[in-house]
């Protein structure tokens, strides 16, 4: 019996290999992610360990959480160090301060980061840091700079030359007197870093006579945790002592949560991976077996027991999915590259690490892969255990395609309760919304997945109609799509899926980008805007200098600026708090206050918009408390309240005033021009051209371009999803090349019969073409179905967020729907090929 | 269609095989002109108006089919020659292994010969490339198997017209309609093979393998798969087709008495005729058969 089993699996080698395929790939997505988000994570971690390296003990200002958005910490007084120094136990004691400088490249271009900040920070010999010099010397006085050594190779600069760096002051031209690297490290994380001395950097960073942290280094035989003690009964209210290893986690996590959009997107692709990849081999390995069943009837007509049989099948499972899950494993290597480079190519530079595989990947790897096969085998194992032998013997495959009503029922209630989860998720306020969506969207695919093969044949009839005219080949293509809607569907299933995502995320991207434009053509009255590039990660600021070099140009009338900064609300929920001159930002842009008055801003508290305000259960004359990460908590009273949400770009908009001075270091994010009257437009782009040559890293846009560049964000991001998505259409599109091959080989003795009465090769081709196009299609409209009716749930979700105008591309669906059809081609070329080349001697004496 | 002399089988009398002189004697005697309005002349190659110039529907020429290479090679036809002329209804016989089988894929054009030359009508189809091959298996030939002979994902009516369909050619349907009438397929024709009896099954491919009014019909063991009643039906069928419509119909069985439908029977061993009976009955099957044993 056992032989029986194995050599089973040897016998046929194509099926071997397509059964195999589908497990490696369905595991290979799966560890591919993980492998790269462990090794994101991990990247983070040893790169902070290092960097505090040399340092026992950071003293600081203290905060009230960590903001994503960079340093939210007050500075303490440099006086403070002294006192540190006099601390038993201390080694040595080096003030420090970190801020923005951004390198300008020798064609004048800023050095780009990929959404890495863009550093400056003072130097110091004792305690000796990570920071090393590689060559040349550390910097002293106003005019030197050390250079990171990633951006002096990128660069092509070298010790003795010059290089213009842009701080919170105007650009000026430095020396560089050195290169500097993090251990083997060139740089940290993909950040540029630009290393002054101490004064140098508190006049460019304007900090004079204050400092962002006190880098302590203990002496050899103090115990640092008495050291710390000490160090936190010497430092005053407001200030903190804490071990370097908490400050290494602690900004290893921040970082970790600014990616977190990553992660998670990366997670979810995972997801859809491990589900496309368990349709893939379900399907292929149901196949398998019900290919077999002649075999089995055969054992079973010589004496096998069901049960003997049932085992046979299923250790063989097990040995197939034992082999191709390691495969899948080490394909995951090769995915996690490949997922890498693609986020590069949309400009998400990851620092370059070995591949980290933890034992959780390799389990969750091995477990889908196994459990998925065992689970495909089961159903049709126990079918082959109790087929009658006679019976199989005489009629070969079984294909019935019979539905209990259990089934349909079960399938149904998942799907409605797939329904509710997803609708509890996106319209009652609730925590963890991601996950409500999630799951809800998992179980209506499950359910659909379930009721699929039900709807499938009438499906495929109506969408091979058309195919069905096209002569013979078409006519037996629609045919053999419906003839086991069980098996059409399953294949589809992938590209279903794959596409309802698709689906999901253009309508939603459609719709952003045109509640975006409809707000800004109908509110924002700003002839120009100013801000920096900047992909996905948090856009670098500009200068508080620019806006005071425009305001002092004739040409332009009013100059709005708007910062940005993270809050706390309740649950340790963060929010983004947007800080405005009330008064600038009501000459450029109609916010539409509705209750209270704008005007009152200027003296202190907040305004909400409308749907914060009922959110957060105030109006106008009450008090919102909050919590801001340097200055503790406040109460803030609520002087009025704004319907423009989606232009302000937060809830919550504070007077410039009070943001400053809860917002240490802030800078603008977004400057608002408009032209002074009877000035030509020209006349004014050509001012502010003057401008935008001594800041290489800002650009100013003027209402089209502004309006492009919105698309042009949202495209990207859309890219990028869709470029994720692309791969699970890849597994997709290999498991309709798996089902056709399986069937080609199923229907051996069919083709040869057609190629003995006068089939051609190019119809028999054309045959096998058209019912992959059939089936891809056929996914691909359901998936866009599903798509369309996720995308109106998840946009009328977001109303309330500025969401407000649903539009579905449906020029971009029509084309998906095209190139799924083109996929079909792709994906039936193998299978059409051997089809084609199939002797047909060799067919008609196959049974 | 090609009318080469060189293309032509050959003049002298072949070892094995039936005669010019028997088949043009038998052709005057079987033809007749079909019934009613329905059924119209069956000889489009013009075998009627021209009988001395294409009266061969099928020959083999020195013959060869070995598989295998070098010591462990098997020839399975070990040159034939023989010439069978239009308008008859022949059948092959010879124990398993005597290759019969193979001599009818080569003739067929479903296999090559190693060496020598095969012919259907004029056409030299040892010659042909595999393209010019599925042609010529759609347009001149016709196929009976002994099973799995329809395409089970098309109903009776359009496995009767595959051929034509794949041709893109439009079926003659006074013809396709007689042929349905005669196998009495009428009420079947909207249904799927898997709804059709054994017997029915063998009738569509029957029906099929006429209805494109081939040069030659071959037909491999088609009777192997049903009773005798069923198989009787079927070989009255097709010896209708012959006499009735001047039909060319070589078929291989073990079947001595499907084999005394034909008008001669051509007995293979070890890949060669060793034997040949015109218009046999079956005791003279039965003795030729013990006679060749060995």
């Amino acid at each position: 019996m056992w032989k029986a089993a194995f050599r089973g699996v040897f016998a046929h080698k194509l099926r071997l290999f397509l059964t195999a395929l589908a497990v490696v790939l369905g595991v290979g997505f799966v560890t591919g992610t993980f492998v790269l988000t462990d090794t994101i994570n991990r990247t983070f971690d040893n790169l902070f360990v290092d960097v505090t390296e040399g340092v026992d003990v950071y003293v600081r200002a203290e905060s009230s959480f960590e903001s994503q958005l960079g340093s939210s910490r007050e500075s303490v007084d440099e006086n403070l160090l002294g006192e540190v120094r006099r601390v038993e136990g201390v080694e040595a004691a080096a003030g420090s301060v970190t801020g923005y400088a951004q390198f300008i490249d020798k064609q004048g271009e800023p050095v780009t980061t990929g959404g890495a900040p863009t550093l400056g920070v003072s130097w110091y010999d004792q305690p000796k840091g990570a920071l090393d010099i590689r060559a040349g010397r550390a910097p002293r006085g106003g005019d030197e700079v050390v250079m990171d050594a990633a951006t002096a190779e990128a660069g092509g600069f070298e010790v003795g030359d010059t290089v213009s760096i842009i701080t919170r002051q105007a650009p000026r031209e430095f020396q560089i007197v050195g290169i500097a690297g993090f251990g083997n490290a060139d740089n940290l994380g993909g950040a540029t870093l630009a290393v002054f001395d101490l004064q140098t950097a508190q006049g460019l960073l304007e900090k004079m006579g204050r400092l962002d942290s006190i880098d302590v280094a203990a002496e050899a035989s103090v115990d640092r945790q008495d050291l710390l003690t000490r160090l936190q009964a010497v430092v005053p209210e407001g200030v903190e002592a804490v071990a370097s290893e908490d400050v290494a986690q602690e900004q290893a996590d921040t970082i970790k949560g600014a990616l977190g959009f990553f992660n998670t997107a990366l997670l979810v692709f995972a997801g859809i991976s491990l589900f496309v990849g368990s349709f893939i081999i379900f399907n292929t390995f149901s196949v398998v077996v019900a290919q077999r069943t002649r075999e089995f009837a055969l054992l079973k007509a010589l004496g096998a027991g069901g049960r003997q049989i049932m085992a046979a099948v299923l250790v063989e499972a097990l040995l197939v999915a034992g082999v191709a899950s390691v495969l899948g494993l080490a394909a995951g290597f090769g995915i996690a590259g490949g997922l890498s480079a693609l986020l590069g190519a949309f400009g998400i530079d990851l620092p370059s690490t070995n591949l980290v595989l933890l034992p959780r990947t390799v389990v969750v790897g091995l477990l889908l892969g196994i459990a998925v096969t065992l689970v495909a085998a089961v159903g049709p194992a126990r079918k082959a255990a109790r087929i009658a032998p006679m019976e199989a013997l005489r009629t070969g495959l079984s294909s019935s395609a019979k539905f209990s009503r259990a089934t349909m029922v079960a399938a149904a209630l998942v799907i409605d309760a797939g329904i509710v989860i997803l609708m509890v998720g996106l319209f009652l306020d609730v925590e963890r919304t991601l996950w409500f969506v999630g799951s809800g969207a998992l179980l209506i695919f499950l359910g659909l997945a379930g009721v699929f093969p039900l709807f499938a044949g009438a499906v495929a009839r109506v969408v091979g109609a058309p195919v069905g005219r096209m002569g013979v080949p078409g006519r037996l293509a629609q045919r053999n799509s419906v003839r086991l809607p069980r098996r059409t569907a399953a294949t589809a299933a992938a590209l279903m899926v794959g596409l309802a995502l698709v689906g999901t995320v253009s309508i939603f991207a459609d719709s952003l980008k045109a509640s975006t434009q409809q707000v800004v053509d109908e509110n924002l009255f700003a002839d120009f805007t100013v801000s920096t590039g900047g992909a996905f990660g948090a856009p670098t600021g500009l200068s508080p200098v620019i806006a005071e070099e425009i305001r002092q140009l004739d040409e332009i009338d009013s100059v709005g600026a708007i910062r940005f900064g993270q809050f706390q609300r309740e649950r340790d929920a963060l929010a983004f708090v947007v800080g405005a001159d009330v008064d600038e930002l009501t000459e450029v842009a109609d916010i539409d206050v509705t209750q209270g008055s704008a005007g009152d801003l200027a003296d202190g508290g907040i305004m909400l918009s409308e749907e914060t305000a009922d959110d957060e259960g105030v109006e106008v004359g009450g008090n919102l408390d909050v919590v801001f990460a340097a200055t503790g908590p406040q109460s803030l009273p609520v002087v009025g309240v704004f319907a423009n949400q989606a232009l302000v770009g937060s809830g919550y908009l504070l007077g410039l005033d009070t943001f400053n001075a809860n917002f240490p270091d802030a800078v603008d994010q977004q400057l608002f021009l408009t032209i002074a009257p009877g000035v030509p437009a020209e006349d004014a782009a050509e001012a502010l051209e003057g401008i935008a040559e001594r800041y290489p890293n800002i650009s100013i846009l003027d209402q089209a371009e502004s309006r492009e560049q919105t698309v042009s964000q949202i495209n990207q991001l859309l890219g990028l999803v869709s470029a994720l998505l692309g791969l699970a259409l890849v597994i997709a599109v290999l498991g309709i090349t798996n089902t056709l091959a399986l069937s080609v080989f199923e229907r051996t003795t069919e083709l040869g019969l057609l190629r003995a009465v006068g089939m051609a090769r190019k119809q028999a081709r054309s045959m096998i073409r058209l019912e992959s196009v059939i089936i891809a299609v056929m996914g691909a409209l359901v998936g866009l179905a599903i798509g369309v009716f996720f995308g109106w749930a998840l946009v009328t979700a977001l109303d309330s967020e500025g969401i407000s105008t649903l539009s579905i591309p449906g020029l971009q669906l029509a084309a998906y729907v095209a190139g799924a059809a083109l996929a079909g081609i792709l994906a039936a070329v193998l299978p059409a090929r051997r089809a084609a080349r199939l002797n047909v001697l060799d067919a008609i004496a196959h049974e | 269609m090609r009318n080469q002399p060189d293309a032509q089988p050959p003049d002298e009398e072949p070892e094995g095989g039936v005669t010019r002189e028997e088949r043009t004697e038998d052709e005057s005697t079987t033809l007749e002109q079909p019934e009613g309005g329905g059924a119209p002349d069956g000889q489009r190659e013009g075998a009627v108006d021209e009988p001395a110039l294409a009266p061969i529907a099928v020959a083999a020429r020195d013959a060869v089919k070995e598989f295998g290479e070098g010591a462990t090679a098997v020839r399975a036809v070990d040159g034939i020659n023989m010439e069978i002329p239009r308008g008859h209804f022949i059948a092959i016989m010879g124990p398993s292994g005597s290759g019969k089988s193979t001599l009818l894929h080569c003739l067929a054009g479903l296999d090559n010969l190693t060496a020598g030359q095969s012919f259907i009508g004029d056409a030299e189809v040892s010659a042909l490339g595999e393209k010019e091959r599925t042609r010529l298996r759609r347009d001149k030939v016709g196929f009976i198997f002994q099973s799995f002979n329809l395409v089970p994902t098309l109903t009776a009516m359009e496995n009767i017209t595959l051929p034509m369909d794949l041709a893109k050619r439009v079926p003659d349907k006074q013809w396709v309609k007689y042929l349905i009438d005669t196998v009495a397929l009428n009420d079947r024709l909207g249904h799927m093979p898997s709804e059709l009896s054994g017997g029915q099954q063998q009738r569509v491919a029957a029906a099929r393998a006429l209805a494109s009014r081939p040069e030659i019909v071959f037909a491999d063991e088609p009777t192997g798969n049903l009773d005798s009643r069923r198989g009787a039906e079927l070989l009255q069928f097709l010896r209708g087709a012959v006499d009735n419509f001047g039909q060319t119909i070589v078929m291989v069985t073990h079947d001595p008495i499907a084999a005394s439908h034909a008008d001669a029977v051509i007995f293979l061993a070890d890949g060669r005729v060793v034997e040949e009976l015109i218009a046999p009955d079956v005791q003279m099957i039965l003795d030729t058969i013990k006679n060749l044993e060995p």
